[in-house]
């Protein structure tokens, strides 16, 4: 192996290093743990990790939004457990009572509200294969 | 008429198989009978493609809802144009977009390559026949836009409104092309390691395929990204979503695979390394497909969940074995010509290049799936999103930003001490200088000066060039001709093509720092006759008003504004709500200038009668989209050159 050759596998190496070092850092800086809805609100203790994703349906009735604010407060529901969910911006368009919503953000275990710093709508099954019935034979 | 459609479909099936058969007969035997009744099955697939795809067309336009895919993607009220795009607003539909377009490839190929009667060209059409056996076969018998309701409805379901923009009628064809496009490199690169293919002219071919595939990827990628800026009203056009992920992949191998062949050409290095790239942005842009489609991660496009997700799966990693078994089997073919001189030279710096591509391609695929890769490692599921892959990939986006000025200008082979001096002192200097003249315009950061600085070093090492270009050529009297400079053009066309690309690569870097570091908010509810204040602007709300249009009722804001004092415009931010649907869509109110974007969304009316008005100030956002124009117009140059192509000609003749 020249010297050349050498140098080479020893600056890639280093870049390879430095990429490294950058995912597995920004895996745990900016990680979220996936959890249910039901998971969450048993917690009886203050969560160790900060960051969240939680998927759910916005349970019927409990959206309360602030226009003004904007400030959009509900409550998420994976059928057997609910919990609140504040979001500081404005409603998406797709939201509404029962649709399905992902949220990302921090737990406050205080008064059990999981302050979402994203919030993604999934589209309405509305318009997909609902309600057409079966294919002719 | 849905069994014509069925039936063309299974006959395309039927076809594909075909001409694989008669490929490898033909292969086998050298006879010519085969290849060319081989070579017609392929036409034959693209023309039974065709039928299928108009009759679907015409059904979607004359709303018959009786199709499944019709009643599900349409509705009475839908404007025909949307009625239209809703061919690839589902997944059956976009599936048969694909094969459409491969097919369209597969005859496209076919058609440049009608004198050559080299077996090699069959054995790349053989190739892509395979692609085109998996794709028939979805269609025929997994997931077929030709299915009938046993009971239609009066009404179909509607088309989701983010859809209905005139941004979606032309973006997902443009993608697929560039998408799609990729099977010719990649059958090429597996006809190559089949046929045991010496001689370097194929080299030049697939160069020039991924070149134009990379171009309509690329754009495709920038109009969507419009659209998400135009319609999805949240004041940016790029959020790390795993659908923008997915086609993003393919274009940076795709990229990498770009530079890096230049070295082979004129090296003979690195060709398992090239090939290698070659099937991974093909098995990327089949994975993209499967992302969008599969309903596997979160997205805002996953507009369905479905069963073809174990399909692509199992195409993947069949294909990509038999890839590298190939690539393994035909170790001797691909041995290097030449040995690297020196880390300071144009194959060192490429070399980079394609390590910094690669790794960027690797962070995005591994914060894109994290959430099922940490599932099956540690048992609990962890997800990434925007600041993860802006804290990893905005750094290793600025090293190949920097790479951009540095490689090109580098002599091949070895660049010396006096050579480098000569060359970045002036870059290196009007760098510093423009990175001090940001500082009292509010830049801070390590990153944005790092971006700056290596903007106007990019810029100033491209001018350099172009300078030096002219100078050299001894015709010329006056050296800032702009004749001069067509000509040099002209003359080496694909070189300065490149630069022309990589200054379109330097006004994104510029937009999307402007946008991402200095973007300006605001937000208030506003009384007829109110104002708010966003940056050097004034905004008063006139009036809100209903109005009818064809399928919705729109809720329009008149906001009168005024710059500095001096009345400027008046914008309209809307809401519109979709009769069948009821579901709001936001409209969003942009006022576009080279050097800022107002953005004005309506968040709503409240009970008082106010306004709730979302403003945003995204300095330098026009950059972004310009830049895609400026790329697209360096791509189309560096494939109007047809000189490496001819000598290769000469050297086989």
């Amino acid at each position: 192996m020249n010297r050349t050759t050498l140098r080479l596998i020893l600056v890639t190496l280093a870049v390879v290093g430095c990429v490294a070092w950058l995912i597995s850092s920004g895996v745990k800086a900016t990680g979220m743990q996936y959890m249910t809805v039901t998971e969450i609100a048993q917690l009886t203790a203050p969560p160790r990790q900060g960051a969240f994703r939680l998927d759910g349906k916005v349970q019927a009735g409990s959206v309360d939004y602030d226009q003004r604010a904007p400030r959009l407060r509900f409550k998420m529901t994976d059928g057997k457990e609910a919990i609140g969910v504040v979001y500081d911006g404005l409603m998406p368009d797709a939201f509404a009572d029962g649709r399905e919503v992902v949220v990302e953000g921090s737990y406050h275990h205080a008064d059990r509200t999981l302050h979402a710093s994203k919030l993604v709508t999934k589209c309405p099954s509305k318009y997909e294969a609902e309600g057409l019935g079966k294919d002719r034979s | 008429m849905s069994e014509i459609g069925k039936l063309s479909l299974f006959l395309a099936f039927l076809c594909s198989c075909y001409a694989v058969g008669a490929f490898v007969v033909g292969l086998r035997t050298g006879m010519a009978g085969p290849l060319k009744s081989g070579r017609r099955a392929v036409w034959a697939v693209c023309g039974l493609t065709l039928l299928a795809t108009i009759l679907l067309v015409r059904a979607l336009v004359a709303r018959d809802f009786s199709y499944r895919y019709v009643a599900e993607h349409t509705s009475l009220d839908l404007p025909v144009m949307y009625a239209f795009s809703s061919l690839w607003a589902g997944q059956e539909g976009s599936l048969l977009l694909w094969l459409l377009i491969l097919s369209a490839y597969g005859a496209a190929f076919l058609w440049c390559y009608r004198k050559r009667l080299d077996p090699f060209y069959d054995a790349v059409a053989m190739v892509v026949a395979c692609v085109m056996i998996f794709f028939t076969s979805l269609l025929s018998f997994v997931s077929s836009p030709f299915r009938i309701l046993a009971t239609p409805p009066p009404d179909g379901n509607g088309l989701n409104p983010l859809l209905q923009d005139p941004g979606m009628m032309i973006h997902p064809p443009i993608l697929y092309t560039g998408y799609v496009g990729f099977i010719i490199p990649f059958a090429f690169g597996i006809a190559v390691l089949i046929m045991n293919r010496t001689g370097t002219r194929w080299i030049e071919e697939v160069r020039r395929w991924t070149l134009f595939n990379w171009m309509f990827l690329g754009f495709g990628i920038l109009l969507g990204a419009r659209w998400a800026y135009i319609e999805l009203g949240w004041g940016g056009y790029w959020g790390w979503d795993p659908v923008e992920n997915a086609s993003l992949m393919p274009w940076l191998v795709g990229t990498a695979f770009l530079h890096s062949v230049m070295i082979e050409q004129r090296r003979g290095m690195l060709k398992t390394w090239n090939i290698v790239l070659i099937v991974l942005t093909f098995e990327l842009s089949i994975f993209g497909t499967f992302l969008t489609r599969s309903g596997v991660l979160t997205s805002v496009h996953s507009f369905a969940e479905s069963d073809i997700g174990p399909w692509f799966m199992g195409f993947i990693l069949i294909s990509a074995t038999i890839a590298t078994a190939l690539i393994l089997y035909r170790k001797a073919l691909l041995e290097s010509e030449n040995r690297m001189d020196a880390v300071v030279s144009r194959e060192g710096s490429f070399l980079f290049n394609n390590v910094l591509f690669v790794a960027l391609t690797f962070a995005t695929f591994l914060g894109t799936t994290f959430p099922v890769l940490s599932e099956a490692v540690t048992g609990t599921k962890i997800s990434v999103s925007a600041p993860f892959f802006n804290r990893v990939n905005v750094p290793i986006a600025l090293a190949l930003l920097l790479l951009t000025g540095i490689g090109p200008v580098l002599s091949w082979k070895r660049a010396t001490a006096s050579f480098m001096k000569r060359n970045f002192i002036i870059p290196i200097f009007v760098g510093v200088v423009a990175t001090l003249v940001s500082i009292p315009f509010g830049l801070h950061g390590v990153y944005p000066a790092v971006c700056v600085f290596g903007a106007a070093f990019v810029i100033s090492c491209v001018v350099m060039e172009f300078a030096r270009g002219v100078q050299a050529r001894k015709d010329v009297e006056a050296p800032v001709n702009p004749a001069a400079l067509v000509h040099l053009v002209q003359k080496n066309k694909r070189r300065y093509g490149g630069y022309i690309v990589h200054l379109g690569v330097v006004m994104i870097f510029v937009g999307v720092l402007g946008s991402s570091v200095f973007q300006k908010e605001a937000h208030a509810p506003l009384q007829p006759g109110q104002s708010m204040a966003i940056g050097p602007y004034a905004l008063t709300l006139d009036k809100v008003e209903d109005t009818q249009i064809q399928n919705a009722t729109q809720t329009r804001a008149h906001v009168q504004v005024s710059r500095n004092g001096k009345r400027l415009t008046d914008m309209h931010p809307a809401k519109a709500m979709y009769t069948k649907s009821q579901q709001p869509m936001t409209e969003v109110a942009l006022q576009s200038t080279a050097a800022e974007d107002l953005y004005l969304i309506l968040g709503g009316v409240n009970e008082d009668g106010s306004a709730s008005i979302q403003a945003y100030i995204n300095p330098l956002v026009a950059f972004v989209w310009m830049g895609g124009v400026v790329m697209v117009i360096g791509t189309i140059i560096c494939l109007a050159d047809r000189m490496r192509l001819k000598r290769e000609e000469k050297l086989l003749a």
